[in-house]
């Protein structure tokens, strides 16, 4: 077992029989035999397959749109224009929690009106017999474009006579943090060092482009199947169809992948709009090249670090500016610019501390919510400069990272007091440890070991009022029954919740029953996003089935003549711990408990830790319910003459609070490894004047089968998370440091750094011809 | 659009010869069929050569392998004579794509499909094979320089089908090599390729060399510089160091999204190079 932690969330060593074991996860053998059901699978009868007509301008007035012809093709049933929908034309875009409705500001229109504001925006909908005839109508629509002036950089678009895409002003969200004094900090810095950083855009690739199915039933009500990470959206469909919202039913198959890119909503309301209008099934499949523009990729970054330091390591002031550009709708771009805020400073304790951050709106690709949310690219950015302050410093860059990190008990950029572990420096060790030796230079091959940190938070932004809800149930038989309405995207999110019910019950994982994904039949669980889906709906199942547990004890004690506190659950059986031969089966008891009356079943709701906001002078709040803290290490080869940067390994050491299910955190670790070395070495959406150039899989890069280094994931468990038994959120946690540590890597094997991302053969062979002459003329 | 498989070549040349509209041929489908989706060619009528049995073989001929059209690269890759006389073709040739592309994909799909940067055919140029064509007018052999003629474009006639790549024999102490650059391990086109193919001497002295390189110009080139700087010495830094140079010179690539004119022409010479040396170690057995 690992040591014990002190911090004041952390929860003693209790003797776990599921949790934490290394167990198949229960979703495992229907998708490998091929029958999970996902949402482009269902067929009904009557179904109309639709397609949409994207814009191929970022920038332009529409003088007219011509449907006449499209809508006299035989076989094809609804074409729809802005012309056709509701006055308002607009949907949500917002992820509102408990608070409510979401901002105008984060409106949309359903589809572009007078304008086009982006490559891709959606101008028409068409539902037909098929899909080939559908795309003979989407060809048969005229639509009259006059192109006009865009601007598509986030700095271009602030200039006083930029053309304006969003607001009065292009500004999309601000914040600043001010925070002690940072003119005295740097005046007792030994050493200032500033570095602008810039990353790319990158696309989430899910296996499973969108895809959903929408039907009008015979209660009139509106139902959609769909692949997406949030079925509480059906809120936002109703709203956008003048409905109430009791009349919508948005549920989610099992979802092939959604890294957030499903978060917001993709393709439902236009499924939604087709199936009214036709009153017949409508089936939509995104192909791959029009999945590339129907949700937004991951925000382009530009952050620049001025850092104070003093000689010994000791951090003495940062000021920060961070940059986001959010192409042309807000999505989501406000709160990924908070995360990149608090983020901004990684999981270093700064004083004296000073950040704007801006995020900006364009013509480029509207930009939205992946895996990482802002922190990812404030990590990368910030572990470049502590690699660079260690440099200037000369001292080794763990030791300096030790000299800063931030501390249980200690304030976070925005004077959020830390209560869990922060076990940073144990993870650091650990990961670099595991690296071992540095291969030797040969030829035209160099290495380099590159690590890096971060503090992620897991749980949404608190004064969203995050809740989930959970059912468990046990049956007459004795078998048991979850209801909570979490999507499963794949990470296992169904799977655990057995996991936590059947350790709270006694009963194995693999026999127990969960109901997901819809939430007009299951408790509304909340969304799978934001590092929450374990910690709330798990943390819910566990209060749930604890008072299933303890209103069976209570039965159970009059029969074994005990207290309810003498009795445990475990192999099935209910048994008195100090003398297990007394014990009856979980069969047995059900029946003997529904004899009496008992209570078997319970709904539980979880309630994250509330705040209201943050002072807006100041920056200063309690923004997130907690953090997750660890690193990553990895070895790289670098190719001297063609620049080809190989990674050999790459380690993952994380406190995940509690590992539910060790298997899926090792699952987690490592398709984090491939998703930050793709970010870190190949991918990145190419967009000229707005207009995407590599929206393919044969153009877009991201790392193959081939291109899987050896990975090695290490699990600590402090116990100290909020979520069930201790655990803490890791499915952003685990990603966010991964590019930052191979950057890092290829700067020590190079001996220079790249300050733009993606580090392509080209960028570092011209970073080491560079050096080269540098070196000569020295 | 029309469908057919026939089983003979006559057939086959007969459906081609005469077919009203534009007709193409299909192999392994695995170019054919991406640009059939995309909307990119629109044939009236798609032949279909895989279902003719002579194609499908690979014989042994004058010392040398006569390959046909419908040979996937996976047969090809585990055909233990073709492996050990051309080694650096068959590595070329299982390049293509992934284990699935594998499978479908043939040397002559790739080289009539006419890509810059096709890898199987700087391998193919290298070794100075022979395409043998079938057409309404007969049967004619041409070096596999010529089938290609710009990117997309080749000197087939109408109706004509390449049905097999002829790799001829070769002294002893011979070696080949390909090595291409991408960004990543596979599964992506070429941003340059480069072939070497070497004959040594007892003394181990290079005697005769073809260096070939793609994706740096519109058609897969023949660097004679290359092979000149080479012949006469031992494969020595300077003759290594003059085959990256005259690699370099060689190209004339376009800017793209998948590499500069500067990264191009400066991997072509190194990747020259290094196939130099492994066609070098090779040869020497
Ligand atoms: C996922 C994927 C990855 C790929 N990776 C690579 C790669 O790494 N390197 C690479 O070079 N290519 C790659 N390709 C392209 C393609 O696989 C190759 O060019 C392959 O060799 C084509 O062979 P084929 O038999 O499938 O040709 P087909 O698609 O059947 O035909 C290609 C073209 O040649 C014509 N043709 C075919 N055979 C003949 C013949 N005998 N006579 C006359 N004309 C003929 C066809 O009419 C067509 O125009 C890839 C393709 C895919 C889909």
């Amino acid at each position: 077992m690992n040591q014990v932690d002190t911090s004041p969330n952390a929860i003693p060593n209790v003797n776990l029989r599921q949790v934490g074991k290394n167990k198949p996860r229960n979703d495992s053998p229907t998708k490998v035999y091929g029958k999970a059901i996902y949402a482009g699978d269902l067929i009904m009868d009557d179904m109309l397959f639709a397609k949409v007509l994207h814009s191929d301008r970022a920038c332009a007035d529409i003088k007219s749109i011509d449907v006449s012809v499209a809508k006299t093709l035989p076989g094809v049933h609804s074409v729809l224009t802005a012309d056709d929908l509701p006055a308002t034309n607009a949907v949500m875009t917002d992820m509102p929690g408990q608070v409510g409705g979401g901002t105008k500001n984060t409106k949309q229109p359903i589809l572009a009106k007078e304008r086009v504001r982006f490559y891709g925006e959606p101008i028409a909908l068409v539902a037909a017999e098929s899909y080939e005839l559908a795309q003979r109508a989407l060809d048969l629509i005229v639509v009259d474009y006059e192109d006009t002036e865009g601007v598509y950089d986030a700095f271009d678009a602030q200039k006083p006579d930029a053309p304006i895409v969003y607001g009065n002003d292009n500004i999309v969200a601000a914040y600043k943090v001010r925070k002690g004094d940072i003119e005295k900090g740097f005046q007792e810095a030994d050493f200032v060092l500033e570095n602008t950083y810039s990353s790319q855009y990158q696309e989430q690739a899910f296996l499973e482009p969108e895809a959903a199915v929408a039907w009008v039933d015979e209660h009139d009500i509106l139902n959609i199947r769909s692949s997406t990470q949030v079925v509480e959206h059906f809120r936002a469909v109703a709203d956008a169809l003048g409905m109430p919202h009791n009349k919508v039913h948005l549920q989610a198959p099992y979802v092939g992948g959604g890294f957030g890119g499903k978060e917001v909503m993709t393709i439902e309301v236009w499924l939604a709009l087709l199936a009214m209008d036709a009153q017949r099934p409508v089936k939509l499949k995104q192909t791959r090249e029009n999945s590339f523009i129907s949700h937004g990729p991951r925000h382009p970054f530009t952050i620049t670090h001025k850092t104070g330091v003093t000689k010994d390591g000791k951090i003495t002031a940062a000021k920060i500016t961070l940059t986001s550009d959010a192409g042309a709708y807000a999505k989501l771009s406000p709160y990924i610019l908070l995360y990149a805020t608090v983020g901004a400073t990684g999981p270093y304790r700064v004083d004296n501390l000073w950040i704007d951050s801006t995020s900006a709106a364009t013509n480029n690709l509207p930009t939205c919510a992946y895996r990482g949310f802002g922190t990812m690219q404030a990590t990368t950015a910030c572990e470049a400069q502590m690699e660079e302050l260690s440099k200037l410093i000369g001292l080794d860059s763990l030791e300096f990272r030790r000299k800063n990190f931030i501390q249980t008990g200690d304030p976070n950029a925005t004077g959020q007091i830390i209560r869990s572990a922060v076990w940073s420096d144990q993870c650091a060790t650990k990961a670099r440890e595991a690296l071992g030796d540095k291969p030797k230079s040969t030829e035209h091959t160099v290495y380099g070991h590159g690590l890096a940190c971060y503090q992620q938070s897991y749980g949404r932004i608190r004064w969203m009022k995050d809740t989930s809800e959970s059912w468990v149930g046990l049956e007459m038989d004795g078998t048991l029954i979850v209801r909570c309405a979490v999507t499963d995207i794949g990470a296992g999110q169904m799977s655990a919740l057995a996991q936590i019910a059947g350790e709270v019950l006694g009963v194995p994982m693999e026999e127990i029953t969960v109901y997901f994904g819809d939430g007009h039949v299951n408790p509304l669980a909340g969304t799978s996003t934001a590092s929450r889906a374990l910690y709330m709906t798990g943390k819910a199942t566990e209060l749930a089935a604890k008072n299933v547990r303890n209103n069976l004890f209570e039965c159970m004690a009059e029969y074994f003549d005990v207290r309810p506190e003498e009795l445990d659950l475990g192999d099935s059986k209910v048994f008195v711990q100090d003398n297990p031969e007394r014990c009856m089966s979980v069969k047995d008891m059900a029946k003997h408990c529904a004899a009496q009356g008992v209570h078997r079943h319970s709904l539980e709701i979880y309630r994250a830790p509330p705040s209201e906001g943050l002072d807006p002078e100041t920056g200063q709040g309690e923004v997130f319910p907690d953090f997750t803290y660890g690193a990553h290490a990895a070895t790289v080869a670098v190719d001297t003459d063609t620049g080809e940067v190989t990674v050999i390994k790459s380690v993952g050491a994380h406190d995940v609070g509690q590992s539910i299910n060790r298997q899926a955190v090792e699952g987690q670790i490592e398709g984090s490894a491939l998703m930050g070395q793709g970010f870190a070495l190949s991918e990145e959406l190419i967009l000229e004047k707005g207009v995407l150039k590599n929206g393919s899989f044969s153009e877009y890069l991201i790392p193959t089968s081939e291109d899987v280094p050896e990975i090695e994931s290490i699990i600590l468990e402090s116990r100290s998370g909020l979520g069930p038994f201790g655990s803490k959120g890791i499915g952003e946690p685990v990603f966010s440091p991964v590019a930052a540590s191979i950057v890092n890597a290829v700067a020590d094997a190079i001996g220079t750094r790249i300050h733009h991302l993606p580090l392509t053969p080209e960028k570092v062979l011209t970073a080491i011809n560079e050096e080269k002459t540098k070196e000569a003329a020295e | 659009m029309q469908y057919e498989a026939p089983q003979t070549l006559d057939a086959a040349v007969a459906l081609l010869a005469d077919a009203r509209g534009a007709a193409r041929v299909l192999a392994g489908g695995t170019d054919l069929l991406v640009q059939l989706r995309s909307g990119a060619i629109e044939p009236d009528l798609v032949v279909d050569i895989k279902r003719i049995d002579e194609l499908k073989k690979i014989t042994a001929e004058d010392g040398g392998y006569r390959i046909g059209a419908a040979v996937s690269g996976a047969e090809l890759g585990e055909h233990e004579g073709v492996r050990a006389l051309w080694p650096g073709v068959v590595e070329a040739t299982e390049l293509i794509g992934s284990t699935q592309v594998q499978g479908r994909a043939t040397m002559a799909g790739n080289l009539c499909n006419a890509s810059p940067a096709a890898d199987s055919v700087p391998a193919m140029v290298a070794a100075d094979a022979t395409a043998r064509i079938v057409g309404p007018d007969g049967v004619r052999d041409t070096s596999v320089r010529d089938v290609a003629t710009g990117p997309g474009q080749t000197s087939l006639g109408r109706g004509e089908i390449v049905v097999s790549i002829f790799l001829p024999a070769r002294p002893a102490r011979s070696g080949d090599a390909y090595l291409r650059f991408i960004p990543r391990t596979e599964m992506d086109i070429a941003v340059v390729g480069a072939a070497v193919s070497v004959s040594l001497d007892d003394e181990g002295t290079c005697v005769a060399a073809r260096v070939s390189l793609g994706a740096v110009a519109a058609r897969v080139l023949l660097v004679d510089e290359g092979a000149r700087v080479l012949i006469g010495t031992k494969l020595d830094d300077d003759a290594l160091q003059a085959l990256a140079a005259a690699a370099s010179a060689a190209c004339s690539p376009i800017n793209d999204k998948r590499g500069t004119i500067e990264f191009r022409t400066d991997v072509a010479g190194v990747l020259a190079r290094r196939a130099a040396q492994t066609a070098f170690e090779r040869a020497k057995g």
